[in-house]
């Protein structure tokens, strides 16, 4: 019983980081149509604000000295503000492009941001103390959790809850899913339609730096490329869940934490470092079974 | 015009294969470090053109096309080296392909053909998706590749690099393949396959109308474009001498997506066009990084740049030129106005 | 008026004359000076791995220059960039060697030094490898001229076994790989080899994990559920994924000493675990001012002086290591012929350096057996605790057989 409660909570923890960015990119794609592979990299150039830009191998902090709530609200903001530029510099140009070319646009941006940071930062991952207090584990009914999965999981349980009511039921979330829609129609209609997108990417690149942010109170590092693995899941986690539904996105992200936990902890000791390969075989699978995603939504139902 | 050539079209793969002709000759007035650069391209030509028949055709962007660059490049590295070596450093190799010592021919077109069979597999069963998500079944694939290969020591050499592989490929060697690459998509192109597959990127269902089964023209495309890039692979390791499975993962992927994208992957000549205008740029970014003199003065970009302004030259070419530089128009001989092969409209993503 | 399509054929072409014209290379100036080649990663992201290595054969080269040169002749540097690239580095390579490199360093890491180290091998001369750790950054890999100066991954594991059992007592241990490069699993091969020979050391699990992966959670609950924690662990990776690792481990309340390989020397990355004890890495030399050998410290000294900053780990120490035994073989040799340094160095048994003995065979261009220092950090604070050189070599076998 206790095993199956670690279990579950291991395959929490590792799912709710997978769900957090999967969130930041099911918000884009839902509002915008557009799959933002820059979407990493944006985390990580938010983060590594936390540290001086410095080649050495020590990094004095700079923002990562600063107070607690000083310091989350500057990463936030970074966040926000970098994805908004993005979206000003970058995205506002290719809003009647093909998907094909968003998408290659997307990933040249963010592969400028990276090769900014390495040429800031130097590829030497740079040790971040950041709220070492929170690692520290705690007993639930015999299984031992770390504060801080708990912390992810009520997070992205929050957000979720949140984001969706905040695009369904608020003024906000109905003029973005408009402009979207149609951005013409929806200016003349009234809705101040460059500023609401501008709002969803400055909201999506917040996320992104949250992720950030409990991913270095993790590790312990910030590092160029630690954005890769995780968003490449997060990516996957999207489509799995059905492109453009949040709830999707999040179930999706659980799921894949789920089936990496249980290979992890159940395939014999030779299997063990094919890992990965059982889980995309497992998502090829569920694809075939469920193209279109786990929660289907209008935007991306086909239409004869 | 003679009727055969115009019937063929065979205007566009002509010019498109002088002028890599006439890139490999300037070649020749360089130093062999420009030689080598003109190989590299040549490679990446046939490798852009292998995505090119699949991802050009059907409209699907496949992340996963490096995987078969990677099974020809280690199917080449298996056949071509000495066997005393292999018997050293992938002990786990099966007797008939540890004491194999093929012609370099006859390997790279076999490790093609293997990636192919693998394509024809896998092929099978994802291309029953549409649209993103045979994407990301695409990438599945090459995780999955990326995974068996860094881990596989016995048979792989694991994450770590094989060395050893024989080297015969220089820049004609790559010039006749890629004329190859050029050829074989252009024969797909006009065919029926290619028609038929193109139809069904354009309106699936009146496609599906006239009797068109989409499954089996991408199968074809994929398979065929599987085996172009196989070649690539068997070229690129028998020219480096080196392989590795991170060489074939998602950098490459990347780069070859977009050089496809900027080129305009709605046709042939935007493919070959979109290597070597990037190439081109990075080669140059490149020397300049290093310092370049002219005269009594040096120019030298700081290091580290070379990457952030191809970084941002390529945001910029796909914002000036969103349906890519060629906008899915050939190249075409002779100069005058022929109808476009096949107009790419800008669609408002719905 | 040019036609669009016309324009845009003549910028490529005149693009690439440009190019063309550009590339001529300055050819090699025989005469004084001996040419050394260093076809390393300037940017990209092996570059933080590459520089201080590098840095510290130029310290040596400056010193032999000092003293006059090498058989009476001026050691010239010439520079070319890998870029990180496998490509790039063939032609940075063969850059280098063509302006007349008689030897030719390549890069650190055995996947991007290789395409460099071939070209050399081609051209008949010799290479040497920064600080591969691979077997095959040797003959074994790359060519009969072709060496590294560093310590093999499997002899940094075996110490740890060895030490571990004689000097800590350990009796049980857990293996945790870090299946993502090729050196991790080179430690693990040297410990797993040494622990078989090793009375009365079990080895209580395994298991794996990647440098990637965010959370280790599920290893984690592997090792809580034996039933008592075991004496130590092999922790097989380097940074940022074993910072992470010993992070979570740690929070998790997993006391076991644990066992490196030299890969997380360094006190850079040691804020991520606040308050580490009972970590142990082998490493070459001292980069904390405590070495045996005082020339180590003297060497810190320089470097910084030189730098701006002392060496991040110890494999800067290679480096100079690399210029060291190459300069003595050449003045054997009196030569720099390729074939008669070889032999030369090849010759060497024990050869002392200030970081301890060096051996090259005919069959191994690589230490598979050296004198460790053992590090150990406590509080947070790391020293050099003692020495272990372990008692038999690695076989070439174990070595080949990963």
């Amino acid at each position: 019983m206790t095993a199956a409660l670690q279990y579950l909570f291991d395959a929490l923890s590792l799912g709710s980081l997978y769900a957090l960015g999967a969130l930041g990119i099911a918000l884009i794609f839902g509002v915008m149509r557009l799959v933002n592979f820059a979407h990493g990299d944006v985390m990580t150039f938010a983060i590594f604000v936390l540290i001086a830009p410095t080649t050495e191998a020590v990094a004095p902090l700079w923002v990562g000295a600063w107070s607690t709530p000083l310091l989350v609200l500057t990463v936030l903001v970074a966040g926000a503000a970098l994805s908004i530029v993005s979206e000003w510099l970058v995205f506002r140009h290719l809003r009647h492009a093909t998907p094909a070319t968003t998408m290659m646009a997307s990933f040249a941006l963010g592969f400028v941001l990276q090769n900014t940071l390495l040429v800031l930062h130097s590829s030497r991952p740079k040790a971040v103390n950041l709220w070492p207090t929170l690692s520290a584990p705690m007993n639930l009914w015999g299984a031992r959790v770390p504060g801080l999965q708990l912390l992810m999981i009520g997070i992205t349980m929050a957000l979720l809850i949140g984001l969706a009511w905040m695009l369904k039921r608020s003024r906000v979330g109905l003029e973005m899913r408009v402009a979207a829609e149609n951005f013409d129609m929806a200016r003349m209609l009234g809705v101040k339609a460059n500023r609401v997108i501008l709002m969803a990417f400055g909201l999506s690149g917040t996320l992104a730096a949250l992720i950030g942010l409990l991913m270095v109170s993790q590790t312990g590092l910030v590092d160029i490329r630690m954005g890769g693995p995780m968003m490449l899941v997060a990516f996957v986690s999207t489509v799995i869940g059905g492109l453009g539904s949040l709830g999707g996105a999040v179930l999706g992200g659980f799921l894949i934490g789920a089936v990496s936990t249980a290979l992890q902890a159940w395939l014999p000791l030779d299997a063990r470092a094919f890992r990965d390969a059982f889980v995309y075989l497992a998502v090829i699978l569920l694809l075939l079974w469920r193209p279109d995603g786990l929660f289907v939504t209008s935007a991306v139902r086909q239409r004869v | 015009m003679n009727p055969f050539f115009q019937r063929h079209r065979l205007g566009t793969p002509l010019v498109l294969c002088l002028a890599l002709l006439l890139m490999t000759l300037l070649s020749f007035t360089g130093s062999a470090g420009l030689q080598r650069t003109v190989t590299e391209i040549l490679i990446r030509v046939v490798m852009v053109v292998g995505l090119f028949i699949f991802v050009g055709h059907s409209g699907v962007m496949s992340f996963g096309h490096m995987a078969f660059v990677g099974i020809g490049a280690y199917g080449v590295a298996w056949t071509t080296m000495e066997p005393s070596m292999k018997l050293l450093m992938l002990p786990g190799l099966h007797t008939l392909l540890q004491q194999a010592d093929l012609p370099w021919v006859f390997a790279t077109v076999l490790g093609a053909l293997l990636a192919a069979f693998v394509a024809l597999l896998a092929g099978s069963v994802i291309l029953r998706l549409s649209g993103i998500a045979a994407s990301i079944a695409t990438f599945s694939l090459l995780a999955i590749f990326n995974v068996i290969y860094s881990n596989w020591d016995t048979v792989t050499g694991g994450a770590s690099s094989i060395v050893g592989i024989p080297t015969p490929v220089e820049d004609w060697q790559a010039l006749a393949f890629a004329v190859l690459a050029i050829v074989l998509a252009h024969l797909h192109s006009i065919s029926r396959y290619g028609l038929g597959l193109r139809s069904v990127r354009e309106e699936p269902v009146a496609a599906q109308s006239c009797g068109i089964n989409a499954w089996r023209q991408l199968l074809v495309a994929f398979v065929l474009s599987a085996f172009v890039c196989g070649l690539g692979g068997g070229l690129d390791a028998q020219f480096l001498g080196v392989v590795n499975p991170d060489a074939y993962y998602l950098s490459r992927t990347f780069t070859c997506l977009t050089m496809l994208v900027i080129g305009g992957s709605a046709s042939l000549s935007g493919a070959v066009t979109g290597v070597i205008v990037l190439s081109v740029l990075i080669e140059l970014l490149v020397r300049f990084e290093a310092g370049v003199t002219l005269g009594a003065m040096t120019i030298h970009l700081p290091t580290g740049s070379q990457e952030i302004v191809v970084g941002v030259v390529m945001v910029l070419m796909l914002i000036r030129r969103p349906a890519g530089l060629m906008r899915g128009r050939d190249w075409s001989w002779p100069m005058r106005s022929t109808p476009a092969k096949a107009n790419l409209k800008a669609r408002t993503p719905n | 008026m040019l036609s669009p399509r016309l324009f845009r054929t003549a910028v490529v072409l005149t693009t690439f004359l440009t190019g063309a014209v550009a590339s001529s290379v300055a050819l090699a100036q025989a005469g004084k000076d001996l040419v050394i080649g260093f076809a390393n990663a300037k940017s990209g992201w092996v570059e933080a791995y590459d520089t201080p290595a590098r840095r510290a054969a130029m310290v040596r080269i400056d010193e032999i220059n000092a003293a006059g040169g090498l058989m009476g002749r001026h050691l010239k540097v010439v520079e070319t960039d890998t870029k990180s690239d496998r490509a790039q580095s063939a032609k940075a390579g063969l850059d280098a060697l063509d302006q007349g490199a008689e030897l030719l360093v390549v890069s650190c890491d055995y996947d991007f030094g290789s395409p460099a180290a071939l070209q050399a091998q081609k051209k008949g001369k010799l290479s040497f490898f920064l600080c591969a750790e691979d077997i095959k950054a040797g003959i074994q890999g790359v060519g009969k001229n072709s060496f590294s100066a560093s310590v093999l991954a499997a002899v940094q594991g075996a110490t740890m076994a060895e030490w571990a059992v004689a000097k800590r007592n350990v009796k049980q241990a857990y293996v945790l790989l870090d299946s993502t490069i090729e050196y991790d699993k080179g430690i693990c091969t040297g410990f797993d080899w040494m622990a078989e020979l090793q009375k009365g050391l079990t080895i209580v699990g395994r298991d794996t994990f990647k440098n990637g992966d965010a959370s280790i959670a599920a290893q984690i609950s592997r090792i809580k559920a034996l039933p008592k924690e075991p004496d130590a662990i092999m922790l097989c990776s380097y940074i940022p994924g074993a910072a992470s690792a010993v992070r979570q481990l740690r929070a998790a309340g997993i006391n076991s000493l644990i066992l490196n390989g030299s890969a997380v020397d360094g006190s850079y990355w040691l804020d991520s675990v606040p308050g580490l004890s009972n970590f142990v890495v082998p490493v070459q030399g001292s980069i904390y001012g405590d070495d045996p050998n005082p020339k180590v410290e003297e060497f810190n000294k320089t470097f910084a002086a030189k730098f701006g900053a002392r060496p991040s780990s110890t494999y800067a120490y290679p480096g100079y290591v690399l210029i060291d035994v190459w300069a003595k073989a050449v003045e054997r040799a009196k030569s720099t012929d390729a074939d008669k340094v070889t032999a030369e160095l090849e010759k060497m048994r024990n050869e002392p350096t200030i970081f301890g003995p060096r051996t090259f065979t005919k069959e191994i261009h690589h230490q598979n057996q050296a004198r460790m220092l053992i590090s150990e950090i406590k509080a947070g604070k790391p020293a050099i605790v003692d020495q272990w050189t372990i008692t038999k070599a690695v076989p070439l076998d174990v070595l080949l057989k990963k």
